[in-house]
This record gives structure tokens, C-alpha cells and sequence, in this order.
């Protein structure tokens, strides 16, 4: 037994030894930057290119997309030098915990003007209170994929924006076929219930009120546009129902999802992203087109944004500065749209005669409503008196029953509003700066 | 006789390596997690850290998702007893000089290897609704019955196959959103295919490793002296092998009491996100997101806490019952 | 010339074998099931993976192959093993000292300090993560491979496990020895390490495999690419662009293959050379 222990630890020295022996070193000369954002493809050509147009850096991806990585580095003092917030409600938290640079003086300086630069949906993502703390690597508007095959088949017509939900409407139930036991074997209309607040935003609802001091999403428009939603499903059946989905994922797909069963035909329109692509050109046999998507009464489409960061207190917090103004260059920005990671954030560069037409892919000939689009598009409300996750949670739970069909709207969405502001008054218990904030905006203490 | 205080010298050097990493990697953590639990630490600058003593305590015990997610917690630890029983039997099944009994047990453990995105996709899969394998038994027997029709002329709202994972429905008729039994909320669903996963991933795994090294360790002069004492197989069993496993029944009840009540984490993260409307979230998925989703550290380690106390008292009560443990 | 007699051969007569075969039979098959459908799933292309029909219509024995291609996977192999076997190695090594001292030597406070250790094991370990980290980033451990494996070697489980099987060893055999003037530290190499072999390679066998398939822990403390381990690195395949669920079943497969051969050979030690030079019979 002694001597199987000596024995085991003589190997693992060994072992050692040769784990010293192959560790890389860094290359001598450039600074060592790190970006915590996630890893695919797309993110690693990004780094590439940022490498190669500035030699004197080393800048390496370190995965983690969820908050908690960078939060724990940055408590213990060892944050990445770069990191991004999905969203404008992480950016709040991230400048709230002290983790975020303010940038604007210094991006001033090096001569980039966001608000005049980047698509104003964007800025939700990168300005709080005036200052800037990052800046945006793309910027989604998402549309209507249509299959054009299944639109062949059928004998109609490509749809062309803008149109309303009831042509809209008209024309999924005719693209919505059921095989001879009266199962629906292709919708006519695939959409995550992600999409949900692009809906009430139409309808002339809203989640929070301007000022962001109490949820206000029970409203009748707010009602009406989730109703629609349910009906899309269980009353025209033109949407599967989260039973259906969960048939659909059996018969194959690319990964898992909504892509996939637009990709493999289940589908004659779906409600995605231009990053789509970077899963459906593996598919190769798709005649893709794209139409902007209906809206009610108010033609309003939802924006999200992706935004870089620099870490406050990374000792190389002026050369990270280089990645955002990067950020802001042709180089990225034409990567950006040849990716099809979405669209650029900074406007000008969409309007090259590239984005129009990738010669990687001549296929791809609808770029135009892509940038179309953008010109509509609205980020989701938010408020700065709750935590976003929170909010998520509370509303993604009542949906959850809306969507199975076990609660009715009204109730849901009365529910979701009292829950969240519930919410918003413990956190202003919590907080006191919060509470001078709502008491300044509103002469009240807590939302009634 | 050893005098105590060369024993406690020599405990002293045994104990010291494992010691000192446990203070500084465990106990030290631990401590400071208390420490916080007495305060309102929030990672927004904005909020002043302040010592709120009582203050995280009482605001969970009138905290409705507390009291939702522990029911859930412990919902899911219904699987335990059949799991651990599982493990007892494949352990003495699988100890005998069969030929390839070394095959059955990599085949037995296989789950516990392939744990991760891959079985949880697998099982998502069995799960469905239309094509899953479950399903596909349970409406055939449906059928076959003509269940549907039987409680429908009986008044009832008829049968149909679970949705499983899709379905916030479970044994106790436990309502979603409230602490309540509801109507129409009897049945199978996500939670119990999670339980029913579990044990199927359980049964084959750690613990009946244990059992087995457990059952290799009985020294077999008790056995052959039983036997020469003309005692069935039943009664061996009950007082030679039983006893004799004590020590390791012991310690995989208590493992498996603190497992399933800190338990929970991977599956809400990686196949269920928690849902369908938040049934399947845990205490401990829920101290996770109070932790690093809503950024409450000292709420968080509160709840830790409390968490901490419950599996305490369950230990100390396994420890009670487990005290004719072979002891020294 | 007494029979070899087993517990085992002794609880089931010959006849009972078929039986024992058949009943074990139909659990494996639900075992090996998922398997094998995940090893199919490895050599299908991506559109295929979800499909209810495990057989892939075209073998696409690249996938394995991409796999090394867009991630350093045959790196991220040798950190995953090379830590996991020194964290096993010193869980072992600790664990079974302070085990024996737990167990077999008399001191004042014993079981209260026992207790204590049994108590941090029900401290749930998100919260207890932050300050660890901090202790870390002090001691200079972050994105090292020290890192990785130190925090992990300590912890109260293997202790525990080991006091319960040397709780079982007869002290007849300890008395034996100290008569003969052994000193503790060789009554625990000779007398009681060689009979908790069982607990030994049962707790190496867990510690393998937590250490193994451990996930948030690496996530937080690694930086650069050098160090990530398996599961780290798997991250690649499932991104927000979609999931390469082909390329994960390899990679899967790839990950298992050192386990099956780790537990395989450590079989043998857990039903064998239990009583060896133990109480004579």
C-alpha cells in the first residue's frame, strides 16, 4: 500500500513536469488583454481580426456568459479587462457595482460620438445617466423569415412589408397544413414567446411606465396583445403550442429550437434574427427570404443590443480602450455584417455597398430589409427600480402559464404587474439611493 | 494502554494535512458565509452594507417563493428511499461470481459517467409528449383500456398521457403559483419525471458502489458461522448483512439527505431552467440566483443557512437512528 | 482445504445464476440504452441528432475529428486527467489519514470535531464560493493549475467516507499489532490501509470523477485557454447560434472513455484482496 502511494505520487510529478514543460508562453512584447464574452465562431474571428490590426496585443476570449464569472473576478480584485453586458438592465447592474468604466471623456477623445454614430436603439445598452460605459458590438431587429419553397408549394404570393397582423394573419392560415389525421404537420408561423413585448409595444402597451417607476403591463393594450398571442395558437392554431414544439423537436432539427424547425420545414414563416445565418447557411438547401413583420397599431420592433465594456479597475484599462474604438471601425463593423452576427451598431457602415451584397453568399439578396428594419426598432422598457433578472423571472412565469394554456391573459398579466411592483417596493426598501431617485421623479415613496 | 495524550499527538499528526486545508478551504468560507448572513451585503455599490442581524430571517420565512421552493426541494427527494433500496439490491445482485459481473457494473454505471448535457437531452426526448418512449406505453394502455371513456362515463374529465416536463402538474396536486391543492392539478409532471430520472441515474451509481465495497468488506467467517447455525437466507441477511452495512447505510442515507435537500442545481439549469413556472426550482437553484442573478449575497447566504439548519436537524435524527453503528 | 468460499458464491446457489442473469440483463439493457444512443448520435450529422431513429443515414466519422480541429481538445484531455489525478491522489492521502485518526486513535473532542466536519458538508457551496474565490486571488491560485486541484483535495466527504469503512475493520487486528509495538503510523499503512482498499478505490472512483466533470469551479478560476478542462471546453459547441449536438456526443464519448477504463480496472480491488493477510481463518 506504501508503496503504491510512492509510487502513484512519483507519477504525477512526472506529470508535472511535462505539464510545466508544454504551458505556452506569452508572446514576449504584447500586453495581454482578456474579454469574457461568449465563444463561437463568429467571436473568434472578431478576435482574430482585432489581433491582427493591432499587433502589440494579445487578446484572448475567456467564455462565460452569465454574469457570475465576471461579477466573482471583479469582487476579488482579478476582473477581465473587457466584458459585455447583454442588455440594458446588466449594464445597470454593472454600473452599479462599480465594475464599469466611464468611458465617455475618453472615447470623446479619441474623436467617436456615439449618440451621433450608432443606431439610437443601441444606446439603451450603453448609456446610463447621461455617460457613456460601452459600446455596442451589433445591434439587433429581428423579422420574418419565409420560406419561399412552402410559399411555392402553396401558390402564394412572397409577402412584402409593411403590412398589418390581420394580412399577416390571412395569410399563415393558409400556410398552415394538417396531414390526413387533422395534425398539423406545417405552421404557418413559428415565433419564440420571447418576442412577447415587441407584441404589447405594438398593441401601444408598455412593460414599465416612461419613467420606469411601476410596471404597467396589465393595461388593455398590454392585454389585448398577449390575447392575440395565445389566440395565434389555441384559437387560429397557425403557432404550435409548447406541446407541438416538443413534437417537432423529435422529427430533427439543427440543435434545438425555433431555428431548427424553420431550418428543417416545419415551418412556412418564423420570427428570428439575421444571426440566424450563422446556423441556417449550414443548411444550404434553403430558399430564404425576409419581410419586415407586421405590427398593429403602431409599427415598433424590438432592438437588442450586445455591449463591450472595460473593467474600471484593470490595470490596462487605457489599451482595452483600443478594442472598443475597434468596435467603432470599418474593420469590425464589415466583419460584423459579413458574420451575419446581426447587423453593425455604427450606422454608416451599413450602408456600404458590401452589406448589400456579401459575394461569400449572392444568395443572400433581402439585406436591405435587415437595415430597413433597424430604423424601427425599440428596445425593450425597462426600470432602473428592479433587478432585470428579477423581473424576467416574475414575467417569464406567468407567461409560462399563458403559453400552457392555464391561466387566462388578464388575470396573467394583472398577476405579473402586482407581483413586479411587490418587487419594485422591496427594492427600494433596500436601497436609498433608489428611493431619493423615485421620490425625485415621482413625489412618491413606492408605487401604489 | 496508550496514554490519551500520545493518542491525541498522533491524531494530531494524522489529522493536520486534511486539517489545515479543510480550515482554510471550508471552514473559513463557512464562517464568513454566517458572517454575512447577519447583513444586508448587496453587490450595488448604492446599497450601504449594514448589520440587519434578524433581518434576512425574517424576511424569508414570509417569503412565498421560500416556502414554494422548499416543497419543491423536498417533492424531489421522494425518490430517495426506492434509490437507496435500488442500490441495496443491485449491490447484492451484482456481488456474486457471475461471469461478466465486471460488464454489468460499468453498464450499471454507465449514467453516472454520461451525466451531463448528453443524458439530459436523451431523457428530454423520452419525455416528449407524442413520440417519447413513456408515452408511447402509456397511450397504448390507455387505449387498449379505453381509459378516456371509463372516467368520462364516471363524471370524470377524462385521462390522457402526462406532458411530463412540460407540465406543472405532480402527486401532491400542489398548485404552480400558491401554496395550495388545486383542482385538476393531479398528476404527472415535471417534477416527477425528474424524480423518476433520478432514480434511474441513482441506482446504478455511487451508492451502490458503496454498497458493494460495503458488501465485499463482510468478513465471511459471520456469514459461514450463521450458516453453520442453519439460518435462511432472509435471516442472514437481516442479521449479518444488514448490520454489518450499517456503517455504509449510514453515511449514503446522510449523503443522500444533504445531497437531495442542496440538490436540484443541474437539472433546473440545464434541462428545465427552472420551469415550467418555476416548479422545478430548488432552494438551491434559488440561492444561486439570489446570489449571482439579483446580486443579494447576504439574503442568499441566509437562506444557506436555514437550508444548513433543516439538513442539520435531518442529520442529527439519521444520526439517532443510525447509533448502533459499529463504533469504537 | 477449506473451499474458497465468497459471501457471494455462498448467498446464491447455482441454479439461482439464469435467474440472476436474466433480472440483471433488463436493467443494463435501460443502462447501455441512452449510451449507445449517444454514441450513434456522435457519428450522425447535426440534422439527425434529435430524429427518433438512432441510426445515422450517413456515418460521419469526422465529427470526431472536427472536434480536435475547432477546440484544443486533446490539451483540454490532458488538464482534466492530470488534475483530476492529483486530486485524487491527495483527497485519498489526506482523507484516509485524518479518517484513521477519526476512527481508531482516542482524543479529547473527537466526535465534536467529527461533527464539525459533517456540518460543512451541508453548507450549500454557492455562497461559500465568494470567499474561497477572494482566498484564492490572496494566495496568488487563481488561473494556476494549484488552483484547480488544491481547494478541491480538501473537503470533508472523503473523510467521512473513509471513517465509515474503517469503522468496520475489527479491532482485533489494531490490537494485535500494538502489542507487537507497532506505532500508529504503521498500524495505518500496514494493518488498516491495505483492508480499506475497497474505500480506498470507491472514493477514488468518486473523487475521479467529481473532479473530472466539475464545471463551475474551473469556469470561475481559469483565464487562459492552457488550463480549461473538458467541460469548459465543450462550451464552444453549445453557443447562442446554436447547439452542434453531434459534436458534443463526441466530444462526450471522448470524455467517458478514460472513466469506463479507470473504473474497469478498479473493479477488481473492490470485490477482491479484501482479506488479505487479514484474520487468518
Amino acid at each position: 500500500m506504501r508503496a503504491f502511494f510512492v509510487a502513484a505520487f512519483g507519477a504525477l510529478m512526472l506529470l508535472s513536469l511535462v505539464a510545466w514543460r508544454i504551458e505556452p508562453r506569452s508572446p514576449a512584447g504584447k500586453t495581454p488583454l482578456v474579454w469574457v464574452s461568449d465563444d463561437n465562431p463568429a467571436r473568434r474571428g472578431q478576435i482574430a481580426l482585432f489581433n491582427k490590426l493591432h499587433p502589440e496585443y494579445d487578446l484572448r476570449l475567456d467564455p462565460g456568459s452569465g454574469m457570475e464569472k465576471v461579477i466573482l473576478q471583479c469582487l476579488a480584485g482579478v476582473g477581465p479587462d473587457l466584458f459585455d453586458a447583454y442588455g440594458p438592465s446588466q449594464l445597470d447592474s454593472y454600473v452599479r457595482s462599480g465594475a464599469a468604466w466611464d468611458v465617455t471623456d475618453e472615447l470623446a477623445k479619441r474623436g467617436i460620438d456615439q449618440a451621433r454614430e450608432v443606431w439610437p436603439a443601441a444606446l439603451a445598452t450603453t448609456v446610463r445617466d447621461g455617460r457613456v460605459y460601452a459600446f455596442p458590438t451589433n445591434i439587433a431587429v429581428d423579422a420574418i423569415w419565409i420560406n419561399k419553397d412552402l410559399f411555392d408549394a402553396a401558390g402564394d404570393p412572397y409577402p412584402k412589408g409593411p403590412w398589418t397582423w390581420d394580412a399577416f394573419l390571412r395569410v399563415a392560415q393558409r400556410l398552415t397544413l394538417r396531414d390526413d389525421r387533422g395534425r398539423i404537420k406545417q405552421f404557418g408561423f413559428l415565433c419564440d414567446w420571447w418576442y412577447w413585448p415587441q407584441f404589447v409595444m405594438q398593441w401601444g402597451g408598455r412593460i414599465y411606465s416612461p419613467d420606469g417607476a411601476r410596471c404597467v403591463v396589465d393595461s388593455p393594450e398590454a392585454i389585448a396583445a398577449v390575447q392575440f398571442m395565445h389566440d395565434l395558437m389555441y384559437k387560429y392554431h397557425v403557432m404550435p403550442t409548447p406541446v407541438d414544439e416538443a413534437s417537432m423537436a423529435t422529427q430533427g432539427g439543427w440543435g434545438s429550437g425555433t431555428i431548427s424547425y424553420f431550418g428543417t420545414g416545419r415551418g412556412a414563416m418564423a420570427m428570428g434574427g439575421r444571426w440566424w445565418l450563422c446556423t441556417l447557411r449550414d443548411y444550404g438547401r434553403l430558399n430564404l427570404g425576409v419581410v419586415e413583420s407586421p405590427y398593429a397599431k403602431r409599427r415598433i420592433l424590438r432592438s437588442y443590443t450586445r455591449a463591450t465594456l472595460v473593467n474600471r479597475y484593470s490595470p490596462r484599462r487605457e489599451q482595452a480602450l483600443d478594442f472598443l474604438v475597434y468596435e467603432a471601425g470599418k474593420a469590425y463593423n464589415d466583419l460584423i455584417n459579413r458574420q451575419a452576427d446581426a447587423v453593425a451598431a455604427v450606422i454608416r457602415y451599413n450602408y456600404t455597398p458590401e452589406f448589400l451584397h456579401n459575394p461569400e453568399h449572392p444568395e443572400e439578396d433581402y439585406n436591405e430589409v435587415w437595415r430597413e428594419v433597424v430604423k424601427y426598432g425599440r428596445p425593450d422598457d425597462w426600470s432602473p427600480f428592479i433587478n432585470g433578472q428579477t423581473a424576467t423571472r416574475i414575467l417569464d412565469k406567468q407567461m409560462d402559464l399563458v403559453k400552457n394554456d392555464q391561466k387566462p391573459v388578464p388575470e396573467a398579466l394583472r398577476d405579473a404587474a402586482r407581483l413586479v411592483n411587490e418587487e419594485i417596493a422591496k427594492t427600494l426598501d433596500m436601497d436609498p439611493s433608489l428611493r431619493l431617485k423615485y421620490y425625485r421623479l415621482t413625489g412618491r415613496e413606492r408605487p401604489e | 494502554m496508550k496514554s490519551r495524550r500520545h493518542e491525541l499527538r498522533a491524531a494530531l499528526g494524522f489529522l493536520l494535512p486534511n486539517l489545515l486545508g479543510f480550515l482554510t478551504f471550508t471552514a473559513g468560507p463557512v464562517l464568513f458565509s454566517l458572517v454575512v448572513s447577519f447583513s444586508n451585503w448587496h453587490l450595488h455599490r448604492t446599497i450601504p452594507f449594514q448589520w440587519i442581524w434578524s433581518g434576512n430571517f425574517l424576511a424569508l420565512l414570509r417569503d412565498p417563493q421560500f416556502i414554494m421552493y422548499s416543497l419543491n426541494t423536498i417533492y424531489l427527494m421522494l425518490g430517495l428511499p426506492l434509490a437507496v433500496a435500488g442500490s441495496l439490491a443491485l449491490a447484492i445482485l451484482l456481488s456474486q461470481r457471475l461471469r461478466g459481473i465486471v460488464v454489468y457494473r460499468t453498464l450499471f454505471y454507465l449514467p453516472t459517467f454520461t451525466a451531463g448535457v448528453a443524458l439530459m437531452l436523451l431523457w428530454k426526448a423520452l419525455y416528449n409528449p407524442e413520440f417519447g418512449a413513456f408515452n408511447a406505453v402509456i397511450n397504448r394502455a390507455l387505449d387498449l383500456a379505453h381509459a378516456d371513456q371509463l372516467v368520462r362515463s364516471l363524471g370524470g374529465a377524462g385521462v390522457s398521457a402526462p406532458t411530463w416536463l412540460l407540465s406543472t402538474k405532480n402527486l401532491w396536486g400542489l398548485e404552480a403559483e400558491y401554496v395550495r391543492v388545486g383542482p385538476g392539478q393531479w398528476g404527472l409532471g415535471a417534477r416527477d419525471a425528474l424524480i423518476i430520472m433520478g432514480v434511474w441515474i441513482a441506482i446504478g451509481g455511487n451508492n451502490m458502489l458503496l454498497y458493494l465495497a460495503g458488501v465485499a468488506n463482510i468478513p465471511t467467517e459471520l456469514v459461514e458461522a450463521a450458516q453453520l447455525d442453519g439460518a435462511g437466507r432472509w435471516a442472514i441477511f437481516r442479521n449479518v448483512t444488514w448490520p454489518q452495512l450499517a456503517p455504509t447505510t449510514f453515511f449514503i442515507v446522510v449523503m443522500s439527505c444533504i445531497g437531495g435537500l442542496q440538490g436540484g442545481f443541474e437539472q433546473a439549469r440545464v434541462m428545465t431552467q427552472g420551469g415550467p413556472a418555476g416548479t422545478t426550482t430548488t432552494i438551491a437553484y434559488y440561492i444561486y440566483t439570489k446570489a449571482f442573478e439579483e446580486f443579494q449575497i447576504g439574503y442568499a447566504a441566509a437562506l444557506s443557512w436555514i437550508l444548513f439548519s433543516a439538513i442539520f436537524v435531518i442529520t442529527m435524527i439519521n444520526w439517532r437512528l443510525g447509533s448502533k453503528e459499529l463504533s469504537y | 482445504m477449506a473451499k474458497s468460499k465468497d459471501f457471494a458464491a455462498w448467498w446464491y446457489r447455482r441454479g439461482r445464476f439464469g435467474a440472476s442473469h436474466i433480472v440483471l440483463g433488463v436493467i443494463a439493457v435501460t443502462m447501455l440504452v441512452p449510451f449507445m444512443w449517444m454514441v450513434l448520435a456522435s457519428f450522425k450529422p447535426l440534422q439527425e441528432v434529435e430524429q427518433l431513429n438512432p441510426f445515422p443515414s450517413q456515418w460521419r466519422f469526422d465529427n470526431y475529428s472536427r472536434v480536435f480541429e475547432q477546440v484544443p481538445f486533446a490539451r483540454y484531455y490532458f488538464n482534466s486527467i492530470f488534475i483530476a489525478a492529483w486530486v485524487t491522489f491527495l483527497t485519498c492521502l489526506t482523507s484516509a489519514m485524518a479518517a484513521y485518526a477519526f476512527a481508531r486513535l482516542r482524543w479529547r473532542g473527537r466526535d465534536t470535531v467529527f461533527r464539525l466536519y459533517l456540518a460543512t458538508l451541508m453548507i450549500p457551496g454557492v455562497v461559500v464560493m465568494i470567499p474561497n474565490y477572494t482566498i484564492m486571488v490572496k494566495l496568488h491560485l487563481l488561473d494556476s493549475y494549484t488552483g484547480l486541484i488544491v481547494p478541491a483535495s480538501f473537503g470533508a466527504f472523503g473523510t467521512f467516507l473513509l471513517r465509515q469503512f474503517m469503522l468496520t475493520i475489527p479491532p482485533a487486528l489494531d490490537e494485535a499489532a500494538a502489542m507487537d509495538g507497532a506505532s500508529p503510523w504503521q498500524i495505518f499503512w500496514d494493518v488498516v490501509m491495505p483492508l480499506s482498499r475497497a474505500g480506498l478505490v470507491t472514493l477514488g472512483i468518486f473523487t475521479f470523477l467529481g473532479s473530472y466533470g466539475s464545471f463551475f469551479w474551473p469556469l470561475i478560476l481559469i483565464k487562459s485557454e492552457h488550463l480549461r478542462t473538458l467541460p469548459i471546453g465543450m462550451l464552444f459547441f453549445d453557443t447562442v447560434y446554436g447547439r452542434q449536438t453531434n459534436l458534443i456526443m463526441a466530444a462526450s464519448v471522448m470524455n467517458i472513455v478514460p472513466l469506463i477504463i479507470l473504473f474497469v480496472a478498479a473493479q477488481r480491488h473492490i470485490v477482491r484482496g479484501v482479506q488479505l493477510g487479514a484474520v487468518k481463518g
